[in-house]
């Protein structure tokens, strides 16, 4: 057994851009196997806490915890712990990312694409990673793409690429900054289905999102968002259902009857 | 690999691509029949007049020639002209074309012979490779070769968070472009040399009597690749800078380091959008090459002057730019192709 209790911790983490403080003292914890979904209205800093749980952005104050295992921990913008190089590099590793435009390498084919990290970072041979890489393009529905040029796919095919790259570094922890925002309406489900049956396989997901839908459906708690800070979780049920903070409310509102 | 393959691939070819392959393809028969079909040296000199036979024949049995042969061999034309100097003075010239002999003492003919004779010497033909278009392409070539390497040098150090390093760089960059590159080249060819106590002819073997042109070859190539190095810096910056910040993060999400990060991501990409401005890079470098002349390299610009001054020709230097159009044509449509080759992705 695992000898943690939680796969992902935060405390009291708090960014600043300049003056503005956009996240502030964020405190979660996330058991393993668990699905996030944070929602709230835009400028609340759910893409800036999630980007800052992978280090894309740098945290001003606050310990990041993966695993049991202290990831960073920073005050006043300063590194204070140093954490052995090795040891950090394999816990952001443990996470793996969507991005809300895909970010594929538009020079590389799809098999490429999947297959770039795990041979460049973790020194494996090409031939096993080949087999494995499109065995995860066979879960993602996109086995025969397999030697296209990204842009010859459409965003939700993109995306879906883009979870198989993630996954090809067998994370154990998945982040999605807003995956479907920039697609097409009718390209959205494909999306969500993977990332459905990824939650059912018992990965630990955190996902920014517009999709109530899917909140609601996949989601074992549900994280409120608003000027950066956690203003309400709970279950879906009780966040749809019955909030109890006013902006958790009016957020609702404006969304549902939009 | 893919690129070849891609080349090879012929069902795949525009229409336009096609059209002028098969125009080549023309070309090079027509051309190939008529190189066939151009009289030879020995037709070309028994039409010479009786006089000048006689001398020929004179020459082969005695050590001391008397006449002057000139044989120039261009792809469809010949030219031959024969010249004696001293008691009699002689000079007669042909041109050969399609089977036949032409002389060319005078009007357009003389013209004609003139320039085929010009071409022949500017090109470098029956030279080695330090001569004439021959030693302005090799030059360039690895000009732009030494240069766009240590211009991805260069870039990444500017763009590097290590000021020190950054600064470095910048004041390079800012150094080689703001200066001439003809004192540049002064600099490299006589300053250096003088001041560190050496020759540039002293790089080759003392029994090569190419030395003093291969020295001063290594020197200008110098020159040239450091201020090349200077624009390609440049033109590679903005091409990394080009790339999406998308690529950066979704690379370092990855746990890509930065060297992994530049090398399999944001390079690969850059190179392609630096194919059009090196290539422009590349017709200025082949360009400026003709600042050689100020070292004596037999460039085509130093032949050109050579013959103007040496024989009062001062038609020669229409030749000479005609030679450079060709060239930058012949280039630019390689780069062309190139660039499109490449684009397959965006």
């Amino acid at each position: 057994m695992e000898n943690y209790e939680y796969i992902l911790e935060t405390e009291h983490v708090s960014k600043y851009f300049g003056e503005l403080e956009v996240l502030k003292d964020i405190n979660l914890k996330v058991k393993k196997g668990e699905v996030i979904c944070i929602i709230g209205p835009s400028g609340a800093g759910k893409s800036t806490y999630l980007r800052s749980l992978n280090q894309l952005e740098k945290i001003t104050s606050g310990k990041i915890f993966i695993k049991g295992d202290l990831f960073l921990h920073r005050e006043k913008g300063k590194t204070v712990e140093r954490i052995d190089k090795a040891k950090q590099k394999q816990l952001l590793l443990e996470m793996g990312m969507c991005f809300q435009r895909f970010n594929l390498f538009p020079h590389k084919t799809v098999l490429d694409n999947v297959m770039l990290a795990p041979i460049t970072v973790k020194k494996e041979q090409p031939k096993v990673i080949r087999e494995e890489a499109l065995e995860l393009l066979r879960q993602v529905g996109l086995e025969e793409k397999a030697n296209e040029y990204p842009n010859r796919l459409s965003g939700g095919q993109q995306q879906r690429v883009a979870i198989a790259r993630a996954l090809a570094m067998k994370p154990e922890i998945m982040l999605f900054d807003e995956p479907t925002s920039a697609l097409d309406p009718e390209l959205v489900g494909d999306v969500l289905q993977v990332m459905k049956g990824l939650a059912q396989s018992g990965m630990t997901m955190l996902c920014v999102t517009h999709e109530m839908g899917f909140a609601k459906e996949v989601a074992d708690r549900v994280i409120f968002m608003a000027d950066g800070i956690i203003a309400e979780e709970g279950v879906p049920d009780k966040i749809f259902n019955n909030p109890e903070n006013e902006r958790t409310k009016s957020f609702l509102k404006s969304i549902l009857n939009a | 690999m893919k690129i070849l393959k891609k080349v090879v691939n012929v069902k795949g070819w525009q229409k336009a691509t096609k059209r002028n392959i098969v125009i080549l393809v023309l070309v090079i028969i027509a051309a190939a029949v008529l190189s066939v079909m151009k009289p030879e040296k020995e037709a070309m000199l028994s039409c010479t007049s009786e006089e000048v036979q006689n001398m020929i024949a004179q020459d082969e049995n005695s050590s001391r020639k008397r006449v002057t042969i000139t044989y120039n061999s261009l792809v469809v034309i010949n030219y031959c002209s024969v010249s004696s100097s001293g008691a009699r003075e002689i000079s007669e010239r042909f041109i050969g074309f399609f089977g036949k002999t032409y002389p060319a003492n005078e009007g357009a003919a003389k013209v004609i012979g003139q320039m085929v004779n010009y071409t022949y010497r500017m090109l470098g033909c029956g030279e080695n490779v330090m001569h004439g278009a021959k030693l302005t392409i090799l030059l360039t070539a690895l000009t732009i070769l030494i240069g766009v390497v240590l211009g991805i040098f260069l870039a990444l150090g500017k763009i590097s968070k290590k000021k020190l390093l950054s600064k470095l760089c910048s004041g390079y960059i800012f150094f080689f472009r703001g200066t001439p590159l003809l004192i540049q080249l002064f600099v490299i060819y006589f300053s250096v040399p003088s001041m560190l106590g050496f020759a540039w002819r002293d790089l080759f073997s003392a029994g090569d009597n190419q030395a003093v042109y291969k020295g001063a070859f290594v020197a200008a190539l110098i020159a040239f690749a450091l201020n090349s190095g200077a624009y390609c810096a440049e033109i590679v910056r903005a091409a990394i800078q080009s790339i999406d910040k998308g690529q950066y993060e979704a690379s370092k999400a990855l746990g890509m380091s930065y060297g992994q990060t530049m090398s399999k991501v944001i390079i690969p990409q850059s190179i392609r959008r630096m194919i059009p401005p090196v290539c422009n890079e590349f017709i200025m470098v082949l360009k400026d090459a003709s600042l050689v002349f100020a070292i004596s390299l037999m460039d085509i610009t130093t032949i050109s002057k050579n013959i103007m001054t040496s024989e009062g020709s001062y038609l020669v230097f229409i030749p000479a730019l005609i030679i450079y159009l060709v060239i930058t044509a012949c280039f630019t449509y390689v780069f062309d192709k190139i660039e499109k080759k490449f684009s397959v992705y965006e």
